[in-house]
């Protein structure tokens, strides 16, 4: 049996087709095509060409059957320019007949385009366009296998062991590179030109940018020597960097550096292009590359390493993980001690995008659904206008206009609203991503190169004015042949319009309601969780403490050494006036994380096979500057020394964790340089890595006792203004260290603020869209209603005058909105519950189905009925029998 | 009689040389291949409607062993009398045209 071609478009052309004599032949046309495409290009390809065949069929077809229901194609006679322009003019003297309608009607197609546009236009260069690489569907990101819920770099970086192994070994790749993920902890000072200043640098294998294709500005990449442990400095500016500190003069090619104390010489310029960290590490500023030495010093770090690589032709990611799975257990094998062994390859683009994937669909859904409402909004409108354009049709027919004259002359009104609603939608979609690439770029990959896509843009508009000339032919449609006395006959008496088109309408308001009910649930579902993420206790006190990464600029013989300048740095800033605790420790919360693995002595190792906990390494002061409560035993104080007894402090879910239903304090834990830590005091668990994710096993070490750190963060809590404090404590601190750059500091809250930033944007485009569609919903209703008692207005009138009380009036009118907003709230509560499931990911604390939600939201919606059709219903309650049969 | 335009000609030609009645995908083919356009296949369905409506072209359904078509007939091609007529007519215009150029004939200059 040949394959078939998918379902749903070959349905649908089944039904364009049903009439068509034939269609069968056609069908079969296509399907011949489609299974010769399947083993030419793949399935996926032969599915996305049935796809856009059957759409482009149907499409056709509609128009046609359009065009030959009006009797006359359009194509064929050609008008001449004269009476052209003559449509032109009298369409726009239609629109300022009725400018309300046209503003209003633009207004609300502006709204759809410019939501629409916004979310696409944010969505592309993540999702939808390459990565700016050379052939970026080759690279591949291969992490550590990282056991499921720990992301800390730890579980995904790897040794640099593995990537020397896997360079020799594997053969799927063309290339295999890779950089040091923890690389901001690696802080550089530049000293020798002005002002002592911190940068950000990031450590990359040599081959680092011949791997991934990137053609330097100025110079050249590094070259093996360089990469080599103990090679000559070099680095490589970022293009940034290039211009913000040598105004992109190229002279500084071949001029040395001091950074840290160390030269290095300037051997390229990146191109602006490449930005490292929009891609790689968004919101972790990178001012230059240098090299990472792939040797048995830095293995000995242990996992630091992201490897990138680049597939041979022809290779696939499912077969090199193939291959790297054969490759690790080979090296495995040889040495059953080596740890750390694993490859999990994933493509680049994917890795980059991923853990956004599921907002931004989720986004664009919502900005679909809004262009929907918006198209059936148009829609509600052009047709509550219909009987009204029959009437005046039908004169004009009757004078004699020919059906295709009538026919343009509606088409370029309802073009002319179209297109004016697309103006706004463009400048709007403007603000909007403009607003999005400011506020978003901190968090998500590449968002500083978000502008408005002209395709996306096209896309909104094209669907807004087709939407309007589809429905601007219904007037004309409305009078058929011979009809025009009919049609006259009937406006004259003021009478409904036909029954269809009420029926057509209402169904349109039942489907805006559901839609605009799915939206807002889903948006009460985000809202919920986000209230529930900031409720959250995180463990810390967030407010009233400003905090600074201390990068000191001079070399240190010892551990010890480098404890007793921080102890001195720490008793120094405690002296400043205001400074109420001072604390230090390696990594402040919700920002970097690694984890360490380890054992209990004691107790076999495979109880607690792979676990990680997470190390802080803190001073004494850490837990009350940051306002964390120690729950029982001690906290770290100045008699735990290098000297004394190794000793740790342990959160209160480690302690669950480890020790389940016993008491943790004097128990102790055993790392690999085989000292045993006691623990001493357990402490209140905190959010280290985000709100959303289990505090985990966190274990404090003394920093007297523990030096495996780079830089320090230090934190101060104050009453004082943050600012105030800032400048203070600075001047102390450079009373420390003078070389060392203290102007950077910021605030824990400010932190906090970073870690829902992502959480809050979804949140804000959602909800934005969830009130549009409310709102878009709510004038749908008036606008059927109050249609509807305008037409009904004799009727009313005769009941009245027959003894119907204005409460009954009112009744009416109010009963025929909740029955149709009901509808539409069922409706959209399924919509709302396969909405849900499809955002499960991005909920927190709150179930997919959950009632409340759907319960208040429901409610939302029949009260904006309601108001809506108020006024109609006191226009109706107010008529006047003899009035209303006069009118009619 | 009414007129043939150049897509239709060469719709109708496409299928006279083909003989054997070509249905609508060989016709495709070879308009692509061979005189060098793309061709949507809404606009080929189209123009065949269009053929048949001014009785240029007759076709009948075919029931079709081929494994790739799923079941789904053949609708076979045949240019009628009317269609010959139209298409000589056709070729008479554009010979007499072509003749009157002469010298500048595209080839030769």
């Amino acid at each position: 049996m040949s394959p078939s071609p998918p379902r749903l478009p070959l349905r649908l052309l089944s039904r364009v087709l049903r009439n068509d004599p034939a269609g069968r032949a056609i069908l079969g046309d296509l399907q011949e095509d489609f299974v010769g495409l399947i083993s030419s290009r793949g399935p996926g390809a032969a599915r996305r060409w049935y796809w856009r065949q059957a759409i482009s069929l149907a499409v056709g077809r509609l128009i046609q059957g359009m065009l030959s229901a009006i009797g006359r194609r359009p194509m064929n006679d050609s008008p001449s320019l004269g009476s052209l322009l003559q449509d032109v003019v009298y369409a726009a003297r239609a629109v300022r007949r009725a400018p309300g309608f046209a503003l209003f009607a633009a207004l609300i197609i502006g709204l759809g385009v410019g939501a629409t546009t916004s979310v696409f236009s944010v969505l592309r260069p993540l999702l939808l366009a390459p990565l700016p690489f050379e052939r970026p569907q080759e690279l591949v990101w291969i992490a550590n296998e990282g056991d499921a819920g720990n992301n800390s770099l730890s579980a995904v970086t790897s040794r640099s062991g593995n990537l020397r192994d896997f360079r020799t070994e594997a053969r799927s790749f063309e290339g295999l590179t890779g950089y040091n993920a923890f690389f901001d902890q690696d802080a550089y000072t530049l000293t020798g030109v002005g002002e002592p200043e911190r940068l950000a640098g990031v450590g990359v294998a040599h081959d680092f940018l011949d791997v991934l294709g990137v053609d330097l500005v100025l110079g050249r990449s590094f070259t093996e020597v360089e990469g080599a442990w103990g090679g000559p400095g070099a680095v490589i500016l970022t293009h940034g960097f290039w211009w913000r500190r040598f105004a992109g003069d190229p002279q500084v090619m071949g001029r040395t550096l001091e950074l840290n104390g160390e030269p290095r010489t300037v051997v390229g310029v990146l191109p602006p292009t490449f930005d490292f960290s929009s891609i790689f590490a968004p919101g972790v500023p990178a001012d230059f590359l240098v090299p990472f030495p792939v040797s048995d010093e830095t293995d000995q770090r242990g996992n630091t390493m992201v490897m990138v690589g680049r597939l041979r032709s022809g290779t696939t990611p499912e077969s090199a993980q193939q291959e790297l799975d054969a490759v690790v257990t080979a090296l495995q094998e040889a040495e059953p001690d080596r740890w750390g062994l694993a490859a999990r390859v994933t493509p680049l683009q994917e890795h980059v995008a991923g853990p956004f994937r599921g907002a931004l669909l989720l986004l664009a859904g919502a900005a679909a659904t809004v262009l929907l409402i918006v198209s059936v909004n148009v829609s509600g409108l052009m047709l509550a206008r219909s009987p009204r354009r029959s009437r005046e049709v039908a004169v004009r027919k009757a004078m004699g206009a020919s059906r295709s004259r009538l026919l343009r002359q509606l088409l370029l009104e309802s073009f002319g609203v179209s297109l004016l609603g697309g103006a706004l939608g463009a400048t709007l979609a403007w603000a909007m991503t403009g607003a999005v690439s400011r506020t978003a770029a901190a968090r998500i990959p590449m968002m500083d190169q978000v502008g408005v896509d002209a395709g996306a843009l096209l896309f909104g508009i094209g669907v807004a004015v087709i939407t309007g000339l589809v429905v601007g032919l219904v007037p004309a449609l409305h009078v058929t042949d011979g009809d025009e006395a009919g049609v006259l006959r009937a406006s004259g008496r003021g009478s409904t319009s036909g029954r269809g088109v009420t029926r057509l309408r209402e169904v349109l308001v039942i489907g805006e309601v559901a839609l605009a009910c799915g939206l807002l649930v889903v948006g009460g579902l985000l809202l919920r969780s986000f209230n529930a993420v900031l409720d959250v206790d995180l463990g810390f006190q967030a407010d009233h403490a400003v905090a600074w990464q201390l990068n000191p600029s001079r070399a240190f013989e010892s551990n010890a050494e480098v404890a007793t300048f921080f102890g001195t740095l720490a008793d120094r800033v405690a002296q400043v006036s205001g400074v109420q605790e001072v604390g230090l420790i390696d990594a402040l919360p919700l920002g970097r994380s690694r984890s360490w693995g380890f054992s209990i002595p004691g107790r076999p190792e495979s109880e607690d096979d792979g676990l990680g906990l997470y190390p802080h390494l803190v001073s004494p002061g850490y837990l009350a500057a940051m306002g964390i409560r120690l729950e029982a035993g001690r906290n770290l104080d100045r008699s735990d020394t290098r000297e004394s007894a190794p000793v740790v402090m342990i959160n209160e879910a480690g302690a669950r964790r480890l020790f389940p239903g016993q008491e943790a304090l004097g128990r102790f834990i055993q790392l690999w340089d085989e000292r045993q830590w006691e623990i001493v005091g357990i402490v209140h668990d905190v959010h280290h890595l985000s709100p959303e994710t289990d505090p985990g096993i966190q274990v404090y070490f003394p920093l007297t006792q523990m030096g495996d750190h780079q830089t320090l963060d230090l934190v101060v809590r104050s009453t004082r203004p943050s600012d105030e404090m800032a400048t203070a404590v600075s001047a102390a601190l450079a009373e420390i260290d003078p070389a060392m750059p203290t102007r950077e500091h910021w605030t824990v809250l400010s932190t906090v603020d970073r870690a829902v930033a992502a959480r809050r944007f979804t949140l804000g485009i959602l909800s934005g869209f969830g009130l549009a569609a409310l709102l878009l919903a709510a004038l749908g209703i008036y606008g059927v209603l109050a249609q509807s008692v305008a037409e009904r207005t004799p009727e009313i009138g005769i009941r009245m005058a027959l003894g119907a009380s204005a409460g009954d009036v009112v009744g009416n009118v109010i009963g025929r909105t909740l029955l149709l907003t009901a509808v539409g709230v069922a409706l959209g509560t399924g919509l709302a519950f396969w909405g849900g499931r499809l955002v499960r990911s991005l909920l927190f604390g709150v179930e997919a189905t959950d009632p409340l939600t759907l319960l208040v939201m429901a409610a939302l919606l029949f009260a904006v009925a309601l108001v809506a059709a108020t006024v109609p219903a006191l226009r109706a309650a107010r008529t006047q029998g003899a009035r209303a049969l006069r009118v009619g | 009689m009414p007129r043939l335009g150049e897509f239709e000609l060469l719709v109708l030609l496409s299928i006279l040389r083909q003989g054997e009645r070509p249905y609508a995908n060989r016709v495709r083919t070879d308009l692509e291949e061979n005189a060098r356009r793309r061709v949507t296949r809404g606009a080929l369905y189209r123009t065949l409607d269009r053929l048949a409506e001014k009785g240029f072209l007759e076709w009948e359904l075919e029931p079709s062993e081929i494994p790739e078509r799923g079941g789904h007939p053949m609708r076979r091609l045949l240019v009628t009398a009317g269609g010959m007529t139209a298409v000589r007519d056709a070729r008479d215009v554009l010979t007499t045209f072509f003749e009157g150029v002469g010298e500048a004939t595209p080839d030769e200059a």
